[in-house]
This record gives C-alpha cells, structure tokens and sequence, in this order.
C-alpha cells in the first residue's frame, strides 16, 4: 500500500500526467468545436453526420471512443514513459537495493498507473461532455438527449470497459518500455506497435482483430456504435464486445506477466 | 573459513559478463564496526561486487553472508538492515530532495517522516529540501544520495564512491559522519579509488584487482608491513651500500640502484630506518639522506601492478597506470623525512 500512495503521489506531481491529459482534451476540445462551428453552417449528408459527434445521447459514445482512440496511443506512451524511467534514472534499482520486492514494486506501481489512466478517463470524459454541449449550442443542435436515462445508465458499462481497454494499452507500453529497460526505446516501440497494428489490419483482420489495440476498441462498441480517432478506426473485423473483452484482459495479465518476470530476473546495471 | 564476527564476508564469488570474467573467486572478510576501504583500479569489479551485495545481480558462483547470514536469491529481506549508494545517486529529477526520501521510504524497510528531517539536517540539505532535484549540484545529489542510504538507519553501509561531487567541507563532514557511524557499531563499506581519502577514513581495507581480492587487513598494519627506506649515499658507495644492506633484507627488498635523484630504496617496515642508518654506518657509509614511511599509493601501485593486464583500464593513453615503479616513485603521505 505504502508503494501505491508513493506512485500516485508521483504520478500526480510529474509532468507527463498533465501533458498527456492535457493534449487529449485539448485535441477533443479542438475537434468538438471546430467540428460544431463548421458543420453547423453547413447543410447535407457530411454535415449532419458530423453533427452527431455533439448530438446527444450518441455524442456520449462517440466521444468515449474519441477517447478510447487517441487516449489508447497517449495510454501507451503513458505507460512506457512511467517504466522506462524507473529504468533510466535508476530509481527501480534503488527501491531494490533497500530489499523492496521487484514484482511488488512493478505491480503497484501499474496499479497507480492504471489509477490515473481512471482519473484521466473520466476528467476527458466530463471535459468531452461538456465542450460538446458547447458545440451544439454553437451549431444549434438541441442537447434534449443529454439526459436520456437509458444513455446515462450505460456510461459506467462504457466507463468501466474503457477504462480497462485504456488501462490495457497502458500495460503494453510498460511492458514494452520494462523489456527495452529505456524510456524512449519504450515508447518509440509503443507507438510503432499502435500504427502497425493499424496497418496489419488492412491485409489480416482476422487475425489483428485479437491485438490488442482492436480488442480495446471492440470491447467498448456495446451498442453497436461507430468509433472514430484512431485507436481500431479501421477494423475490417470486429470481435462481440463481451468476447473483445475477454481478449483485453488477457493482454492486460499477459503485459503484466512479461514485465513482472522480465523485472525479477533482470540483472540490473547502470 | 568462519565468517563469525563478520559484517560481510563472499566466498569463492565469481560472475561473468558475457565471456569476460568481472570477479573470478572474490574472498571478502569485512569486520563489524569498521570503516572498510574496497579500492581497485577502474574495471577491477568494485561495482559488480556493490551490485552482488545489494542483489541487484546475482553471482554465478560462491557465497555471500550479510551479517552473519547468507544472502541469496530469497533473501531481499536482508537488505532492510543494509543501506547502499551504488554508482550516481538515483532520483526522481522533478521531485524535491525530500519527496524523494519519502518515495524510497515507502519501498523496503520502514521509516519515518522524522528520520527524513533528521537525514536532511545530517546532510545540510534542509534549506534546499523543497527544491527539485533537476536543480542540485552533483555534490547536492551525492549528499541526498547518502541520506538515501541512511534511510532506514542501516547496520551495514554499502557506499560506491561516496565521495564524487563533494566539495572538500562535504568531504571532511562525510569522513566524519562515517567514521561516527562505525563509532557506534555500524558497519561502513566504502569502494573508491581515491586513496588518500580511504587512508584518511578505514580502519580495514580490501584490494582488488581483476576480479581478485589482492590484500585485505588493517591499513595500519598492511602498511607497516609495505613500507620503504630510502637511504641517499655517494655513487661511488652505492654497490657498498647495497652489500652491507643485503645482510639486512633478502635481495628483491633491495632497489638494484639509485634512481635519478641519488636515492636507494630499501623494501623494510617503516619502523626500522634507524637499523639501516645503523647498518650502514657499521659497514663506515654514512648516508646523506634518509626517508621513512609508507603509503596506501605505492601498496595499491605495487599491488594491482603486479595483477595488470594488457588493455586494462589502468592504461591510459598508452601509459600504465601502475608502471611507476614503487621504488622509484615519490611517495606523498607519511614518507617523514630525516637527515642522517
């Protein structure tokens, strides 16, 4: 426990949470309103799907999978950045040296990670919300469904599977920056494994639809939902959300296993 | 070999890097209660060994004991007794010196928010407690790096170079907050290779050299036992000189001539200069000059020269670190001059 608190209180002092959620909100925001403020003057097809984006109660879902989309790349840089650095600047081999457990430290401070990938969730989510209200009052779309009872019972469904999507992407990063043992090695692995995944799903989907990033995305489409913003956008084929998430959890246990071991037998130098 | 009485003790340790062996059967004794010196030349495996004592690594062969029990895979718990700085103090740089005691001091071994106020008080950091790391100096990070060893008020010190970045103020209040800490008990590990501040602050000392322990003692008494005279006669008494000195010592503890500046170098414990002198004035030489003493540097020259190797790191720019002859070289401490 005492770990825990000495990650978030970490995690909430280094700069990267903030720059991290600070970019995906003020990308959402950008979008939400330039999106509002141009398809509001606008008529025909194109205009009006782009209005949905701030047309509630679909706006609920597209945003969480605007999220769901960039917050999954940023999840993953998030994670290797955290990682790596305990790596680089050493500060895992002298928690080790004072005789702390390596997989106890590795798991809590996931644990704090995956925490904070909640907070930011819900911090973008309500910022999303709330930037999108905006938007349909620029583009005068009523926000009548902004309190539609059968959408807001589904969010903490759609909270909860994002978050664990996210916390998954999370997890890749962490593993990947804890087996390269280097912040930028970790990240800069991260991100092409994001984009290659986006590729390798144009000629095997119906292998790539069982990686990790297409998982997350799937396993948050309940209502049979479009998602935009990356992040599984052009999944040619899709798991059912119940199995999808099955899927994500196995690659959450299974980032979590590599770094864990990878970490208790590591023979650390430097 | 018992290993009672003992802080740390490694027997037969060996590890490998690869196909290069970094300690090849390393057999330390280090007694409780004292400052011990661990000094090697660069490459000699004083970090691998630091590494091995705090598990970072694991050996592949031999034994280590942690005080008094052994200390293997399972057995992180030994470490809450043992506190260590190894290599380049090791932060969070957009922490403060104290958020970042209070991290370390949520890993291993209990501690409390006093004893954090009380080691940055001991480590004259308290003014600066609430500045971010990124913004110390080298000598500020190596001080917090010790307050960071001393965390959990350890019984056994694992230093590796404690001594980088500080100024000589910092120097003299580390030597002293050492040689304290051994005063009531403790053990103090400390790997260097500035010599002259190890001479200044162990009690014991361990040389190593290509992944061997080479000597290990009191420095008192292995420098005793590695002393020099050096006695200044006429050219032309020098081979008179030499033969009325064979009768003292064996032959190799006799230079086989002056070096430049007239001076023959006799190999004998420091204390029995006034036997040369009277040796030499019994065969009617009478020596202009005569020197006494012993040194940490020429025992360390002369030691880890005799262990040297072809593109070991002691050869810089082509030069040998240790191809000063000692009996050529001018030793700097404790070499008390007299005039025959």
């Amino acid at each position: 426990m005492r770990i825990f608190a000495a990650t978030l209180r970490k995690l909430v002092r280094r700069p990267a949470s903030f720059v991290t959620l600070g970019l995906l909100t003020g990308l959402l925001a950008l979008i939400l309103i330039a999106v509002s403020a141009t398809a509001g003057q606008r008529s025909g097809r194109a205009a009006q799907e782009a209005l949905l984006l701030v047309t509630f109660p679909g706006a609920y879902t597209l945003i969480l999978s605007f999220i769901l989309g960039l917050g999954g790349l940023f999840a993953v840089i998030y994670g290797a950045a955290i990682a790596g650095s305990e790596w680089n600047w050493g500060t895992l081999k002298a928690a080790i040296a004072r005789g702390e457990s390596r997989s106890r430290y590795q798991l809590l401070s996931f644990a704090g990670i995956a925490l904070m990938i909640g907070v930011g969730l819900l911090v973008a989510f309500g910022v999303g919300v709330a930037v999108a209200v905006v938007g349909a009052n620029l583009a005068r779309v009523s926000t009548a469904g902004l309190g539609d009872s059968k959408a807001i019972g589904s969010l903490p469904e759609l909270l909860g599977r994002g978050w664990v999507a996210i916390v998954e992407e999370g997890a890749l990063g962490f593993a990947i920056a804890t087996l390269a043992r280097s912040q930028l090695a970790g990240i800069g692995a991260g991100i092409a494994v994001y984009f290659g995944e986006q590729f390798a799903s144009i000629f095997l989907p119906d292998i790539v639809k069982y990686l990790p990033f297409n998982a997350a995305t799937a396993a948050v489409a309940t209502s049979g939902s479009s998602s935009f913003g990356g992040g599984g956008g052009v999944v040619v084929a899709r798991l059912e959300p119940n199995d999808a998430l099955i899927v994500v959890v196995l690659w959450l246990v299974g980032a979590l296993v590599v770094a864990t071991l990878f970490t208790e037998r590591a023979e650390i130098s430097g | 070999m018992t290993t009672d009485g003992l802080a740390l003790a490694t027997r037969g340790l060996q590890k490998r890097y690869g196909s290069r062996p970094a300690l090849a059967g390393l057999d330390l004794s280090v007694p409780s209660g004292v400052v011990y010196g661990f000094l090697g030349p660069n490459g000699a495996g004083k970090t691998t060994t630091m590494r091995l004592l705090t598990g970072l690594i694991h050996p592949d062969a031999g034994t280590i004991e942690v005080l008094g029990r052994p200390f293997g895979r399972g057995d992180r718990h030994r470490l809450f007794e043992v506190g260590a700085l190894i290599e380049a103090p090791s932060f969070y740089p957009y922490l403060s010196g104290r958020e970042n005691l209070r991290s370390l001091s949520a890993t291993g071994a209990p501690t409390t928010p006093a004893r954090i106020e009380e080691l940055l008080e001991l480590t004259g950091l308290r003014e600066r407690a609430r500045d971010k790391v990124q913004t110390y100096s080298l000598g500020m990070k190596q001080r917090l790096g010790i307050a960071a060893a001393l965390l959990s008020d350890p019984k056994l010190l694992l230093l590796d170079e404690p001594a980088n970045g500080l100024d000589p103020a910092g120097i003299v209040a580390m030597r002293e907050t050492l040689r304290h800490l051994a005063s009531t008990g403790k053990t103090v590990f400390v790997s260097s290779h500035v010599l002259g501040e190890v001479q200044q602050l162990a009690d014991v000392i361990g040389i190593i050299a290509n992944g061997r322990l080479v000597r290990e003692g009191p420095i008192e008494q292995l420098l005793l036992g590695e002393g020099e005279v050096r006695v200044r006669v006429a050219t032309d008494q020098l081979a008179p000189a030499r033969a009325a000195l064979a009768a003292l010592v064996p032959g190799e503890a006799l230079a086989a001539g002056a070096d430049q500046e007239g001076w023959l170098s006799v190999r004998i414990e420091a204390g029995r200069a006034a036997e040369v002198n009277r040796t030499l004035a019994q065969a009617n030489i009478y020596a202009s000059g005569l020197e006494a003493g012993s040194n940490l540097e020429s025992l360390f020259l002369e030691l880890t020269q005799a262990e040297s190797t072809v593109g070991h790191e002691g050869i810089f720019f082509g030069i040998a670190g240790g191809k000063v002859s000692p009996t050529t070289s001018k030793p700097k401490d404790g070499m008390g001059g007299a005039g025959a």
